[in-house]
This record gives structure tokens, C-alpha cells and sequence, in this order.
């Protein structure tokens, strides 16, 4: 986030000079004040300037999209953050770059590492329950087709043969895929069963 | 290796200041001791751990490169109480 530092008469004043600076409204800088400032005899002789620190507000979707930034750039990867999408409390960021098969990780280990990471620090900032989603070059783009043609496929097969269908092991995540895919189907319905790292999506017959 | 984990465990808790980390580099592998308040710990740990093993996978994405194991624990302060 760039600070500007500012003085000003009084803090107010320092205030409308940041704004024209920032070239955003009043209502659209946060600022910290760092001296008062003092008026001084007859308003001119010992006087201090008051002294302000101001930025421009980050949406939510700014400021996640800085932070996926820096950690890209600690973690020593060229990569850059972007920012897909940003409305109704969800956020959408996408990496791009060189190093992007050791950002996804193994069964994209990493990237959901990151995601993790990024939901719980927006939670922490912002107190409330925003979805952030964290995507490189379209893995997890690619990766949910995929998922929808394996729920399409199965589902399809339960239809025909009227058998219920277990699907191999899956996270949370990828459950939910295919039980969004699924939901509007009037022929087949679909539960989970099993514990932890063995649970199972189960696609049955109506 | 450390930065990272420490910007990270900053910006999840409430007391940043309270932060400590420290890594310790032997041969094979190395070792990230993250200490933060007590009041902070869940935040870092997470529901099931599932925070303190994404930050042990990015840890061990920031090390791949030199191949060298890496353990990331978690330690909470003891709060000293007076009287």
C-alpha cells in the first residue's frame, strides 16, 4: 500500500491536501495522524504543522491480490498476482508467470496451500467471511472440467444401469464440484461417505 | 524461508508483535519455530491443523530448491503471570 506522507494547517487541512494528491475523495483515503500540529502564538509564531500519513481504501480484492504478491515474491517465484474478480464476498485472483509448476505443487498441494493461507488473512483483516479463491494459469480451471466430465460421465452411467456409482477418494473441495454439477438433476442424487482423506462422493438413483 | 512464514503469521493473528520466528538450518533439513501469543494459536494452527500444514507445504516450496527437509512448529507462548 503507497503512504503519502502530508502537512498541513491543522489535520484537516492536511487531509483535503492528501486527497487532491491521492486524487480520491475524502471518504475514499484512510490516514493516520502523526503530529497534531500546534496553532501557536497568534496563529503564526510557534506554531507546527499537523503531519498526516494517508493511503487510498483497498477493496478487499485489492489488498488480497498485494498480499498473494508478496508471498509470491518471499517465496522466491517469479509470478505475478492478478485479480480476476471481486463482488458479493467473493474474490477471484489468478498467478501467472514462469515458475507456475512449483506454485500448483503436486495435485496442486501448494496452490491449495496458498488459498488456505489467503482465506484465513482475509478473514483476519476484514472479520468477515469472504471466499477467496487462488488459481494459476487456469489449473483449477482445468481441474474442475475435469471434474465435471468425470460427475457427468458417472452420472450418466448411474442413470443407465440404476446402480449407485462410489467415486475415488476426493478433498472437500472437489466433492463439492461435482455435487454442484449434479444438484439440478432430477434423475440421480449424490451424499458422501467415509472419513477424512477416504471420504467418498456416492452418486445413487433417485 | 523465514520471512515468508513471518509475513504470513503476522498478518493472521492479532498480536503481530507477539511474533517470533526463527529458523535453524542443519544439514538435511530445517527448522522453523513459529512462537505467537496464546490467544493466537488457533488462528495459526487452524480447524484440524489445516493452517499450520498449508504453511509447512509453503515452507517446503520456498526450500524445494536447495532439497532440504523442512519442519515448521508451532509453539505457544507461556503467559507469564504475576502474582
Amino acid at each position: 500500500m503507497k503512504k503519502l506522507a502530508m502537512k498541513g494547517k491543522d489535520v484537516k487541512e492536511a487531509v483535503n491536501a492528501a486527497s487532491k494528491v491521492l486524487g480520491k475523495g475524502i471518504d475514499e483515503i484512510e490516514y493516520r495522524v502523526i503530529n497534531e500540529g500546534k496553532s501557536g502564538v497568534l496563529g503564526v509564531f510557534g506554531g507546527e504543522d499537523a503531519e498526516i500519513e494517508a493511503w487510498g481504501k483497498t477493496s478487499p480484492g485489492e489488498e488480497a491480490k498485494n498480499i498473494l504478491q508478496e508471498i509470491l515474491d518471499k517465496l522466491g517465484l517469479m509470478a505475478i498476482a492478478e485479480k480476476k474478480r471481486d463482488e458479493n464476498g467473493e474474490i477471484e485472483l489468478n498467478i501467472k508467470g514462469e515458475d507456475l509448476g512449483q506454485i500448483i505443487g503436486k495435485d496442486g498441494a501448494t496452490l491449495k496451500a496458498l488459498q488456505t493461507v489467503m482465506v484465513a488473512i482475509i478473514g483476519n483483516i476484514y472479520k468477515e467471511k469472504i471466499r477467496v479463491y487462488v488459481d494459476a494459469g487456469g489449473y483449477k480451471e482445468r481441474h474442475e472440467k475435469a471434474l465435471e466430465r468425470l460427475a457427468l460421465d458417472a452420472a450418466k452411467d448411474v442413470e443407465e444401469s440404476g446402480k449407485e456409482k462410489v467415486l475415488p477418494p476426493m478433498t472437500a473441495a472437489d466433492r463439492r464440484i461435482i455435487h454442484i454439477c449434479l444438484k439440478d438433476s432430477d434423475k440421480i442424487t449424490t451424499y458422501s461417505q467415509g472419513e477424512g482423506a477416504d471420504r467418498r462422493l456416492v452418486i445413487a438413483p433417485k | 524461508m523465514k520471512d515468508l512464514i513471518e509475513f504470513i503469521v503476522r498478518s493472521l493473528v492479532e498480536k503481530p508483535e507477539a511474533v517470533i520466528v526463527t529458523e535453524t538450518e542443519g544439514e538435511q533439513a530445517t527448522v522453523i519455530e513459529v512462537k505467537v501469543a496464546d490467544e493466537d494459536a488457533g488462528k495459526v494452527i487452524g480447524r484440524e491443523g489445516r493452517i499450520a500444514n498449508a504453511l509447512r507445504i509453503l515452507a517446503k516450496a520456498a526450500g524445494a530448491k536447495d532439497r532440504k527437509r523442512v519442519t515448521v512448529e508451532i509453539i505457544t507462548k507461556e503467559e507469564r503471570r504475576n502474582g
